[in-house]
């Protein structure tokens, strides 16, 4: 079987947050969108079909998207995978790409959770799972609970994890909460489900990323003549009746890393300044510092550099779930500095990985919040 | 628990039986796998025929558990909620455990199955849900 790559052309993301009831999903979805086609160099025209992952959104929200975002008429999908939705909707348009169906396409992940969403994510009400008092951040906690037992690992370790998500957090102008939080504040948090507190669990969030991809034919209609990162492998899997948690709920469409991968990636372990410059791509100078991880050789960018001041970016992740941390090189303002969510919600880590090298888009100007 | 009200019923069709309580598993005749809840096909060797009910044993003990310190509005909390091991069944499943403080929790108690009380269909009549509970010590030693 010969499959056509795919090529990232350009990615666009928002601040994640929580924004008031007129920050709509569409509105999210429309600025990542622009910010990502703009990132490509390609207008409406160019797209041949639009992927839209979300849960929450409603029926046909994509389509609701494509009717503010000016791509009405096109072949527009939805796709539902809960956690794992961005990622599968990558995986789909990576599908129409492979086989030859579709050169240009637009990729969006989107959730408005903040205002749907209280207390945590849970199964549908249908599920068994539901009735006997499953929560998100349950299954994690209980995942967690028989990990500590199983390898004698520590609770310091596993709040370990949210110190190192913070620590990422700074400098990242995309995330909720950009601001280092201490082991003690991990381990005094107010427990959600023991042992896990408040700040292991992921915040209840609003927020938007969008991916261009393109076949090496839909480069050329770009007209992008510089490399662009590679899609090497998407995975998916979803539960298995054997599992613990079942097919409604495990069957929500877990990706699972792709088998190919390249040295060179974000540090597991909390990183420092210089880590985070590391696998970043900070300003001034990205060109110099960016997407290199340590020693891969996704590291030069034949695109140019960003204006001066532009932010670093989240580019670079070793694993990028497509509505959580996707590369990210274009800066929007939210148009509300986000509020502290204040409860904690869904899936506690993602599972849907989707994989890409080669070096990393170019860095737009700052847009208009969405 | 008693059945306090000789209407109550299983809050869904196929998934236990009352008096004694137990679990209603499918069972495939052609590898013995057990699924629950029951299932017509077997998640082991994929067979479509050949799947019969059966009954899981009450005796289990705590894989892993959590206590549910934060839900969606109208859950009564704490609670804690728990992969329970039928060791007989080699049978996994998740549950509610009852009966016992959560800080006395921990993981290989001995829990034994019990109805617990599951709301009320739409005439009002009782339904019964399941539960783990924490098997007393002079059984769980037997």
């Amino acid at each position: 079987m010969s499959l056509t790559p795919a090529h990232v052309a350009g990615v666009g993301m928002i601040r994640f947050g929580k924004y008031p009831a007129d920050v709509t999903l569409e509105r999210m979805a429309t600025a990542a969108a622009r910010a990502a086609l703009s990132d490509a160099g390609a207008d409406l025209t160019s797209i041949d079909g639009l992927y839209v992952g979300h849960v929450f959104g409603g029926p046909v929200a994509g389509q609701r998207i494509a009717a503010q975002l000016g791509l009405d008429g096109k072949p527009v999908s939805n796709h539902e995978n809960y956690c794992a939705s961005g990622a599968t909707a990558i995986r789909e348009a990576w599908v129409a790409l492979a086989a030859g169906l579709h050169d240009v396409v637009l990729v969006i992940g989107v959730e408005k959770m903040t205002d749907r969403i209280s207390g945590g994510v849970r199964p549908d009400p249908g599920d068994l799972d539901a009735a006997v008092g499953y929560v998100m951040a349950a299954g994690h906690a209980m995942s967690a609970r028989r990990y500590l037992a199983d390898h004698g690992a520590t609770r310091e370790q596993i709040a370990m994890v949210a110190v190192k998500n913070h620590a990422h957090s700074v400098g990242n102008p995309y995330a909720q909460y950009q601001k280092p939080i201490s082991l003690e504040q991990v381990l005094g948090a107010r427990q959600i489900a023991e042992p896990l507190g408040l700040l292991d669990c992921s915040p209840i969030s609003d927020g938007a990323a969008a991916v261009v991809l393109c076949s090496p034919a839909g480069l050329r209609r770009l007209g992008v003549t510089a490399s662009a990162p590679r899609v090497l492998g998407v995975g998916l899997v979803s539960g298995a009746a054997r599992d613990v948690l079942g097919v409604e709920v495990a069957g929500a469409g877990l990706h699972r890393a792709a088998p190919v991968s390249r040295p060179g990636s974000c540090p597991a372990s909390a990183p420092t300044r210089s880590t985070w410059s590391r696998c970043t791509t900070a300003s001034p100078s990205p060109r110099s510092s960016g997407w290199r991880g340590s020693g891969s050789s996704r590291a030069v960018s034949a695109r140019p550099g960003p204006p001066p001041g532009t932010p670093p970016s989240a580019a670079g992740c070793r694993s990028t779930p497509a509505a959580a941390c996707s590369p990210a090189a274009t800066r929007l303002a939210p148009p509300v500095r986000p509020r502290s969510a204040s409860s904690p919600g869904s899936c506690a880590g993602p599972r849907a990985l989707v994989r890409s090298t080669g070096p990393g888009p170019r860095w737009p100007t700052a847009r208009a919040a969405p | 628990m008693t059945l306090a009200d000789p209407a109550a019923r299983p809050f869904r069709e196929g998934l236990l039986c009352l008096d004694p309580p137990g679990l209603l598993a499918s069972r495939c005749t052609t590898c013995g796998a057990k699924a629950f809840p029951a299932r017509t096909f077997c998640p082991a060797c994929r067979a479509v025929d050949g799947l019969v009910e059966a009954e899981l044993s009450a005796q289990g003990r705590v894989y892993t558990f959590t206590v549910v310190r934060q839900a969606p509005p109208g859950v009564e909390m704490p609670y804690v909620l728990a992969q329970i091991d039928l060791p007989a069944d080699d049978l996994r499943l998740m549950a509610t455990v009852v009966g016992v403080a959560p800080e006395d929790v921990v993981i290989d108690l001995p829990v034994t199955l019990d109805l617990v009380p599951f709301g009320v269909d739409a005439d009002g009549a009782p339904l019964l849900g399941y539960a783990f509970r924490a098997t007393p010590a002079e059984e769980a030693s037997r």
